[in-house]
């Protein structure tokens, strides 16, 4: 084979690595985007949840010692938040271990508070079902947006330990995303 | 919101994902969303006014059986015609790993899309061997859902991550008010029994029940068993003896409302499937409608009925546990009567008001966490072409 085959061959060789590279710095980039929405979505859940248990602690209608825990918890929660934004680096760092604590014991205090006798009581009344509904579907939330960034997490792990993804550092800076790690079973409100 | 919803199967086919897919979509349209289903369809099919007809679907062997599958380069670019002219919140596919319409519609898909994994039985040699030209589309999946615990372990095994378990629908009321009709109720002395489905699959475990009849006829001279579904009853009935043939009434292909009375009519619903079935919606139907249900206890069935508490089981394939279990039911009016309320209760469970709120709350998720909606701009993003054109 001449010079010239060689030469083709090896032009060809080059640009099917610098499709694939191109390919694939672009998936990966899809794939951060994802990220990103995925765990400031599971921010705004997780707000909001608190937001609602802290209208619930608020209503007058449980007693004062679940008042009182529920209040303390949903507070936890709204200033780890706070400072999660002023620090502004959820949609760098995603949800880190102190504020996965914080929310793991939100949702320990709702199930302790939401005991079915209660949640039967509650549902008597117009308001206190209309915020066992709120309740309810934000924790379902939660959980969805929760189980939703772990699963982009994980793509995008998968990507960039491919060698390749590696060699090149196709990847850039962006870090490499952790799965959040927290209880997120809502209280049983199945009844309501 | 704008939803386009893809289904992998023809509507002119029954099949629970189709089902799934109609029922869905006429919820949300009735609660104010917007619409439209991209399905396989027959130029001269009738279709609702929702649903855009992708074209013909082909019989291919596919996982165990001849599916009607929809694929090819020129389907794929009538779907990608469909995303790109629907202008859609979201895109939710069904089974994105049948060989068909979803697969090539999450090609297309730029935007937020959610997925349904209905099945738990795709080969997995299959999935493993084309994995890395499944695995981009894959990836551009935000929402998950299962519809049974079945189905999301195949999506921890043979896809990776998780999916939220939401399971299907079923409009309960609907089967609840059907009308009886007289001629498929029976009395103590001649029982009438149920069956639905294509009565020459296997796996639909006719055989299964039609094993048990000697020995309930031995009990019940005059046990009828209705059998619904489309198929030759001769084949069936092959090598039977004369007095099963007489027990067992073959109805053929019935409308909905027929389905629905008949389940409304007979004394027990038995569901003998012996394997491939991810969740079971006839099961819903049947308690719906306040029918007794005795099934096998596969996995998926158990989960169902709540393990044995909404329905009675019996041995998968066993069909002298099935007499025995039918026996039983049959001679205790009152056990079945507590059974059929039980059964009415669990399927309140999957009434498609709690079901599709649900499918609501994962499509409002993923919109928020849609990169378009969370200050990424659309121009800073790379173009399609760029981005190696899927």
């Amino acid at each position: 084979m001449g010079v010239w085959t060689w030469v083709s061959i090896a032009v060809a060789v080059a640009a099917v690595i610098a499709w694939y590279l191109s390919y694939t710095a672009a998936r990966l980039d899809r794939l951060h985007a994802r990220v990103e929405g995925s765990v400031s979505a599971l921010d705004a859940q997780l707000v909001r949840r608190a937001e609602t248990g802290l209208e619930l602690a608020n209503s007058g209608l449980l007693d004062p010692a679940s008042s009182m825990l529920l209040t303390e918890a949903c507070a936890a929660s709204l200033d780890e938040s706070d400072v999660t934004e002023v620090r502004s680096e959820v949609q760098r760092h995603g949800v880190d271990r102190r504020r996965a604590r914080i929310e793991s014991e939100l949702s320990e205090t709702l199930r302790a508070v939401l005991v079915p006798e209660v949640v039967v009581e509650l549902a008597d009344t117009a308001q206190g079902t209309e915020v066992l509904r709120r309740v309810q579907q934000t924790a379902q939330r939660v959980q969805l947006a929760h189980r939703f960034h772990n699963d982009a997490v994980h793509d995008v792990q998968r990507v960039r330990t491919k060698p390749l993804v590696r060699i090149f550092r196709l990847a850039g800076h962006t870090l490499l995303p952790e799965v959040v790690d927290f209880d997120d079973n809502g209280p049983d409100l199945t009844g309501v | 919101m704008r939803v386009g919803i893809v289904s992998p199967y023809s509507f002119d086919v029954p099949g629970g994902v189709q089902l799934h897919v109609r029922d869905l979509a006429e919820w949300l349209l009735g609660h104010g969303h917007e619409v439209n289903v991209l399905a396989p369809a027959d130029e001269d099919t009738p279709l609702p006014g929702y649903v855009t007809g992708a074209g013909r679907a082909v019989p291919v062997p596919y996982n165990g059986s001849v599916a009607r599958l929809l694929f090819g380069p020129l389907t794929g670019a009538r779907v990608a015609r469909w995303v790109e002219h629907g202008r859609f919140d979201l895109v939710h596919v069904h089974e994105p790993v049948s060989p068909s319409l979803s697969m090539l519609a999450m090609w297309a898909v730029e935007g937020p899309l959610v997925a349904t994994f209905h099945t738990s039985g795709t080969r997995s040699r299959a999935l493993l061997a084309s994995r890395p030209a499944l695995q981009p589309g894959l990836e551009k999946i935000s929402g998950r859902i299962a519809v049974s615990d079945e189905a999301r372990r195949f999506v921890r095994e043979h896809i990776g991550g998780d999916a939220v378990v939401i399971p299907n629908g079923v409009y309960a009321d609907r089967f609840a008010a059907a009308a009886p009709r007289p001629e498929w109720q029976g009395n103590p002395e001649a029982p009438t029994l149920g069956f639905l489905g294509r009565i020459e699959e296997p796996r639909k475990g006719l055989p299964v029940l039609l094993d048990a009849i000697p020995a309930l006829l031995q009990r019940f001279p005059r046990l009828r068993v209705l059998v619904a579904g489309p198929g030759d009853p001769q084949v069936a009935l092959a090598g039977r003896s004369p007095a099963v043939r007489e027990a067992c009434v073959f109805l053929g292909r019935v409308s909905d409302e027929d389905k629905a009375r008949l389940l409304r009519s007979v004394d027990a619903y038995v569901a003998p499937n012996t394997g491939g079935e991810s969740f079971g919606i006839i099961l819903v139907e049947a308690m719906s409608a306040c029918a007794p249900v005795v099934a096998s206890d596969l996995h998926a069935f158990r989960a169902v009925l709540d393990d044995g508490w909404a329905g009675a089981l019996f041995v998968n394939e066993d069909s002298r546990d099935l007499a025995a279990v039918l026996t039983d039911l049959l001679l205790a009016p009152a056990d079945r009567a507590d059974l059929a309320r039980r059964g009415a209760e669990r399927a309140r469970r999957f009434d498609w008001d709690k079901v599709a709120g649900e499918i609501v709350n994962v499509y409002e998720t993923v919109l928020e966490a849609s990169p378009l909606r969370a200050g990424v701009p659309v121009d800073a993003r790379p173009t399609r072409w760029w981005r190696g054109g899927n």
